[in-house]
């Protein structure tokens, strides 16, 4: 596909938000970029990772966001503008790191790219808010609306960054990450990859006394910004009525858009640079009016601002936000119009609510379509083997990948999922105050990312540990199929020596066994054996992700095996539809109520591990085209 | 002017590329353009909502369309087309449904019947001034090896019956530089999608 974020200068090309922060990056000259890969920030790496080469910066997919966030700090100090991606809970890993780094500051561009999830459409764990953290680091927070803002703000992100010494966030949503646009596309700079460290104690020696010399001048820093950015970054767009409108990100989106379908044109506030929010700006805007409508997704942080500053400058102001709309989830138009109606006195012509209902009714009954592991799945086998061994009694902890789809019938082996590596660390907690059998499941990607301390901690301690299972498919799946340690390639696709998780589970003192995924007598000989061992043990199950080793025969020009149903020695037990479950196999009912079981040679990937679970051996390898 | 697209499928379908398609089609012609892609978890065999709008920059800002408030669905998977009622409504939306089956495991897993093409026709007719039915994947697969070629039949037979006010050569411009392989395919699926739908008439009789 062709690359539009690389496109000429003066074009206007559609783009998703995350390239468009891509193209603003190259727009700042960014010469190093690094992160983890975290949906909805993922395609910000993807992106770089496509083109680096290309263009001649660095890029490299770190271990987890604190290690990209680390490695950004040294090159931004050495001189090199730098940008770092992450999902809301990256932050949360790297936020041990970036704290520091607003008192030292920096000397090349640093910008702190996050995106929040409100509604979890990522399968996110919390609605979290990130601007808060903008107020407890006390750096600069910017929030572009759509793509084209997310490139012309992260390109102003890199000379707020460099102009006050100070790293900043560049904060999106999944509505802003994910939503495409038309963008004008600017000139590239040429990038800066190289620089160098210089030693200065007056910067970076941050212990006291100098602690409070350092704070002091970031707490300077932050009124400058205020003060340069506050008018240029925050927009009003006039209007005719006593009510106005203080918006932010894509709540800006909905606001202009449900108004004009409302007929009504109040005054809008827009505020870009979430903070340090500009106290004169919102003075000067809120002094004439008899009310005020906030609209921001989440918690109410302008609103307590707006509050907060009309008590000053104009006491009587009512001020509206989340008494009419929802403080979790995320808006739309369907949210944001009948807001406008309570506060303007005006009906719209769509009941949203009475079409809801004739909607809900007419699909009620309709079989749901949750989200699923893909036909031929590793993680599949592995859950059907593990079941097989533990049973529904044992504890199943739960972790951040595509396994995480195992909550869900019938695997049903999730029993909790936290964050990254914490179902290593929470089932060592369990094992330690019970008898009950406890598994917990993490993934290749997450085993490097933070699972290893809560591993180290289980031979440390010499108490009860429960048994892990590394799902070892060789990549990062779930976000689209990144590269980790054990990969044996870097971001940018060379080669490198793979870190061989068994090595470092052996170091970490661990029994450990090694099976094929697709291998259900492998699977289960390996689990048996784990389970009367007592002390720290770890299965690695390892099989490739199917849709990396379908995209494979696909280039080498190979038909993937595929698998039959024998209709003559099918019993119609239904375990393969409705205890294994994989998408592929299906049962029609068209000829009379005999139910009839198929494999759907269009979607199967040929894993075999149905054949082994069928307990009449009824299906069959046969030859067929992928 | 704005035209409001609501594309609806299963995860590994290919509607993100046939969202980028068209967004790339409209953009050629000069429109303003947004819209909304997801990815991660929503990939993974579930249900993919994908909006594309076009129109003047004054009108379309939202990355989402409204609630009931569809131009034309898109439906590359058919039970999915019911559940884009959400975003549909009698006086205006018009379906273009692609009358291929992908069952949810869940049709066995909880026993409940994957419905008929005639029975989600009658479930949609409430809320749609037309409906437009393609045997888009079957003939995909049979002409070109490809379900998946399906979805620029799709298109194409939209296109064709004057159902998306694109033009032919733009679309025609949008595959070839959005194609992830087999350009030539693409085009050809094209062709046929848009002479399915010069010859098309609605479902509804």
């Amino acid at each position: 596909m062709k690359m539009d974020v690389l496109e000429e200068p003066g074009r206007k090309v559609v783009l998703l938000g995350n390239e468009a922060i891509v193209r603003g990056a190259l727009e700042a000259g960014v010469g190093f970029v690094a992160a983890y890969p975290g949906t909805p920030s993922s395609e910000v790496p993807m992106t770089f990772s496509m083109i680096a080469k290309r263009v001649g910066f660095y890029f490299e997919y770190s271990s987890n966001e604190k290690v990209a966030f680390e490695a950004a700090t040294g090159a931004a100090w050495s001189g090199v503008r730098s940008i770092v991606s992450q999902k809301q809970f990256g932050l949360n890993v790297a936020a041990d790191s970036i704290l520091p780094v607003a008192y030292t500051g920096v000397r090349a561009g640093l910008v702190v790219m996050v995106a929040d999830d409100p509604y979890g459409w990522s399968s996110a764990q919390s609605e979290q808010d990130t601007r808060y953290y903008a107020r407890m680091f006390k750096m600069p927070m910017i929030e572009p609306s759509n793509p084209q803002e997310c490139l012309d703000y992260t390109r102003l992100a890199f000379d707020i960054s460099e102009e006050f010494q100070v790293p900043v966030f560049l904060r999106t949503t999944t509505k802003v990450s994910h939503s495409i646009g038309t963008v004008s596309l600017g000139e590239m700079k040429k990038p800066k990859i190289w620089g160098e460290f210089q030693k200065d104690p007056d910067k970076y020696y941050n212990i006291r006394p100098h602690l409070q010399v350092l704070h002091d001048r970031l707490n300077k820093k932050l009124d400058q910004i205020e003060e340069r950015y506050g008018l240029e970054l925050n927009k009003v767009f006039p209007g005719e009525e006593k009510i106005g409108i203080i918006t932010s990100g894509v709540s800006f989106e909905y606001a202009k858009e449900a108004l004009l379908e409302l007929g009504l044109s109040p005054p809008i506030a827009k505020i870009s640079l979430t903070h340090p929010i500009s106290k004169s700006f919102v003075s000067d805007f809120i002094k004439d009016k008899e009310t005020i409508l906030v609209l921001e997704e989440l918690e109410p942080i302008l609103e307590d601002f707006v509050k907060q500053v009309s008590k000053e400058v104009n006491p009587n102001l009512i001020v509206h936000g989340k008494d009419v709309l929802p403080r979790l989830g995320e808006y739309n138009l369907e949210t944001v119009i009948p807001a406008l109606e309570k506060i303007f006195g005006k009906k719209f012509y769509i009941d949203f609510n009475y079409h809801r209902e004739k909607v809900d009714s007419s699909w009620r009954d309709l079989p749901p379509r949750k989200p699923v592991l893909c036909p031929g799945c590793p993680h599949r086998s592995t859950f059907y083997a593990v079941k097989k061994v533990f049973g529904d009694e044992a504890i199943y902890a739960g972790d951040i990948g595509c396994y995480i789809l195992g909550v869900y019938e019938p695997i049903n082996m999730q029993d909790f999922v936290i964050s990254m590596g914490a179902g290593v660390g929470i089932s060592h907690g369990v094992a330690s105050v019970s008898d009950q059998d406890v598994v917990a499941f993490v993934g290749d990607s997450t085993f490097f990312h933070a699972a290893m301390p809560a591993l180290v901690n289980y031979k440390f301690n010499d108490g009860k540990a429960p048994l892990v299972i590394v799902l070892d498919n060789a990549i990062t799946a779930m976000t689209g199929h990144q590269p980790h340690p054990g990969s044996g390639f870097t971001g940018t696709g060379e080669r490198v020596e793979p870190v061989k998780i068994e090595d470092v589970v052996k170091a970490f003192g661990a029994e450990v066994r090694v099976s094929s995924s697709f291998s259900q007598k492998q699977l289960i000989q390996a689990l048996q054996e784990l389970k009367a061992i007592k002390g720290p043990k770890v299965l690695i199950s390892r099989g490739e992700c199917r849709l990396l080793t379908r995209r494979k025969f696909r280039a080498k020009g190979i038909a993937m095996p595929i698998f039959q149903i024998s209709q003559e020695e099918c019993t119609k037990c239904g375990i393969c539809t409705n205890d294994f479950a994989c998408p592929a196999i299906i049962k029609t009912m068209e000829h009379g109520e005999e139910p009839i079981y198929s494999i759907n040679p269009d979607i199967c990937t040929g894993c075999a591990v149905c054949m082994q679970i069928c307990p009449e051996g009824a299906i069959h390898i046969v030859k067929g085209e992928g | 002017m704005k035209f409001d697209i609501m594309l609806t499928g299963v995860g590994g379908e290919g509607v993100l590329t046939t969202q980028v398609m068209i967004a790339r089609a409209a953009n050629i012609e000069g429109h303003y353009v947004r819209g909304v892609q997801l990815h991660g978890l929503a990939q993974r065999g579930g249900v993919i909502p994908t909006f594309v709008r076009f129109g003047s920059e004054k009108e379309v800002s939202s990355p989402g369309i409204m609630q009931a408030n569809a131009d034309l669905v898109l439906a590359f998977e058919r039970l999915e087309a019911v559940r884009a009622t959400y975003y549909a409504r009698k006086e205006k939306t018009i379906f273009v449904i692609n009358d291929y089956p992908i069952v949810p495991i869940y049709a066995n897993v909880f026993n409940v019947p994957y419905p008929s093409m005639s029975e989600i026709i009658k479930r949609i007719r409430p809320f749609a001034k037309k409906i437009y039915v393609f045997n888009a994947s079957h003939l995909g697969k049979e002409k070109f090896g490809s379900a998946v070629f399906g979805n620029t039949i799709l298109v194409g037979a939209a296109v064709g019956a004057g159902l998306l006010p694109l033009k032919e050569d733009n679309l025609r411009e949008a595959i070839k530089v959005t194609s992830p392989r087999e350009v030539e395919k693409n085009i050809k699926a094209f062709e046929l999608g848009l002479e399915l739908g010069k010859q098309k008439h609605p479902h509804d009789k």
